[in-house]
């Protein structure tokens, strides 16, 4: 396949196989793509997941959102939990990093 | 986007082109700037009506007998004309261009008001999926000495009946009617009333209460809901039946205890020192609590199906029209679980961000309707928001500047025209002079451009609002002009109104 794609894996060898490339010498052995199948399940979706579109439109969930911190009770530990956000977005490894 | 300004190159490459996905009546709006109203009527002979808009849909023009008293009814159409031989581009218009009824069909004239009522000239709704139009009339309005009923609160005018009417423009018969008594609605420029889809809101003034209607197909105008001194549907009946309410004392309507309790629980959790809570409860609700159980609602529009947007105020800003900037409140309330959602003052700059990022959703309407998705606005167009920010750099002072803005919300809906004349991104005119939103303007003698935002150097054309020749009096008394353009012709009606001279209609078209 080489060329604009790289080498990148399909998951199914027989994708691509219409695909002509430009240079006329390419080897025929790289127009099979490389195939992989992954080993883990970080993701997959859930089970029963229906996609819709969110019935509250933008303007409503802004004002929800400001709502609800409007109401939230503060605590006199705001100041040191406002360090902690920063990182939240930051999640650990699994113990099968390198996939 | 077109490469060419050529109609015929345009209409070629129309032919090949594939527009980027989702755009292709963006595209095909730019046809506009090649069909425009060119070639003016001046001092059209029409009958002596008050015209009030074209429906937004461009199949009715509505207008109203001089009495107040009538609903006319036309249907535009298209001059049509024939020559023999050949027919030169220069040949003049045949004299029967000049009539009225070459454009406009009438469909029927029917009496809305009875005797000692009038229609309400600026009240005008159109229900677009059934073709049905709401009107109102009303009697004259009793300003002092009001009595006092059961209920109403004070320093509100009266009106002894006002009546909306449901109207199928296709053959004028009139389906439905609702009528309140003793009430006040703001009738002008139809901002008590706000139209979502198949759901009227109409806010009554009086007795602070705002009646949720649902327009159904075969007509009847059905009440859902009425939000004021109950929220729930069975509210009235549990007081009832269970509160033991001495004489002297009354509970705070439903709605005003809603919004208290919202103000309470906020303040409270502002302060998070637990032993200066009181404290300032003490200075941020209560010192401020009598102001708050007098804030009345002043105008209130749909925000989706189930959230409405209330704009409080005191009892002198309610009824006026005045451009005044005093103290103001917004709050959301959602009708499903009777919750106020949010309460910002009219100076927040929280409030004034979603204005500035969002304002396009308080132009709500249902996604169905496909005209309004293209009213120019300062969220969907970057001219728009240039001069946005243009006053916002200019104004002296920012809270001054987002209270000015605020005025505009709850937006009053129908009140911007939809014709594609208005639209930023293909035009560029002096919104003093003209704009989608319809109200009367201090007529000039200079005619108005409307210049092509591309090629920024042609006038695409003029609409001359006066009297060809200037006028007898050389145009030295003061007039006001209206526009009514119609949503997708080349179209334009222009009213020309002068103190003590009948008035003056022109049409503009395109040739």
């Amino acid at each position: 396949m080489g060329s604009l794609l790289g080498d990148w894996p399909s998951f199914d060898p027989h994708n691509f196989s219409q695909l002509r490339p430009a240079d006329p010498t390419a080897q025929p052995s790289k127009l099979t793509p490389v195939t992989y199948h992954p080993i883990h399940n970080r993701t997959i979706p859930p089970p029963n997941q229906v996609i819709t579109t969110e019935s509250k439109n933008i303007l409503l969930r802004q004002f929800y959102q400001k709502s609800e911190e409007q109401l939230r009770p503060k605590t006199k530990r705001a100041a040191s939990e406002s360090l902690m956000p920063e990182h939240s977005c930051k999640q650990p490894r699994g113990l099968n990093s390198d996939v | 986007m077109f490469r060419s300004n050529n109609l015929t190159a345009r209409i070629f490459e129309r032919q090949i082109l594939t527009p980027r996905p989702g755009t292709s009546i963006n595209l095909f709006r730019h046809f506009y700037e090649n069909v425009c109203p060119s070639h003016t009527v001046y001092d059209i002979d029409c009958p002596d009506l008050s015209f009030r808009k074209f429906t937004d849909d461009g199949q009715f023009l509505i207008g109203f007998s001089r009495n107040h008293q009538d609903l006319v009814v036309y249907r535009p159409s298209w001059l049509n004309y024939s020559c023999k031989g050949e027919c030169p581009y220069s040949l003049d218009l045949p004299p029967k261009a000049r009539r009225f009824d070459s454009f406009f069909r009438h469909l029927f004239t029917i009496s809305l008001a009875s005797a000692n009522e009038f229609i309400c000239k600026d009240f005008f709704l159109y229900v677009d999926p059934y073709r049905f139009g709401l009107f109102a009339t009303s009697t004259a309005q009793v300003n002092d000495n009001v009595a006092s009923a059961d209920g109403a609160i004070h320093g509100v005018p009266s009106i002894e009946k006002i009546t909306f009417h449901l109207v199928r423009l296709d053959d004028g018969v009139v389906l439905d009617e609702k009528a309140f008594y003793n009430d006040f609605v703001n009738l002008a420029h139809s901002t008590g009333a706000f139209l979502y889809d198949d759901l009227l809101c109409i806010v009554s003034l009086r007795y602070q209460t705002i009646h949720i209607l649902q327009i159904r197909e075969s007509g009847n105008l059905v009440e859902v809901r009425r939000i004021g001194p109950y929220c729930q549907e069975d509210d009235e009946l549990f007081l009832q039946s269970h509160a033991q309410v001495s004489p002297g004392s009354s509970f705070l309507p439903g709605i005003k205890q809603r919004l208290l309790s919202f103000i309470f629980r906020k303040t409270w959790n502002e302060e998070a020192d637990q032993s200066m809570r009181v404290q300032h409860l003490k200075k941020k609700f209560y010192f401020h609590f009598q102001d708050y159980v007098d804030l009345i609602i002043w105008k209130a529009q749909f925000l989706d199906r189930h959230h409405l947007l209330i704009k409080f105020g005191s009892v002198d800003g309610g009824v006026s029209r005045n451009t005044d900037q005093g103290l103001s409140f917004f709050a959301v309330y959602n009708m499903e679980t009777t919750e106020v959602v949010t309460f910002y003052q009219n100076s927040s700059e929280e409030m004034y961000s979603f204005f500035e990022r969002f304002y396009d959703f308080f132009n709500s309407v249902s996604r169905n309707t496909l005209h309004a998705q293209y009213i120019s606005s300062h969220t969907n167009n970057s001219h728009a928001l240039n001069q946005l920010l243009n006053i916002k750099s200019k104004s002296g002072s920012f809270s001054q500047f987002v209270k000015k803005m605020m005025m505009t919300i709850p937006y009053t809906c129908q009140s911007h025209s939809p014709s594609p004349y208005f639209d930023l991104s293909l035009f560029r005119y002096d919104d003093k002079l003209i704009s989608a939103i319809d109200r009367h303007r201090h007529s000039t003698e200079h005619p108005i451009k409307f210049i092509s935002l591309r090629q920024p150097n042609v006038v695409k054309f003029k609409i001359k609002p006066g009297v060809e020749g200037g006028g007898p009096d050389g145009g030295r008394a003061k007039k006001v002009s209206s526009f009514l353009f119609h949503p997708y012709l080349p179209l334009v009606l222009s009213i020309q109104q002068t103190y003590m001279q009948p008035t003056v209609v022109n049409l503009h078209f395109k040739r």
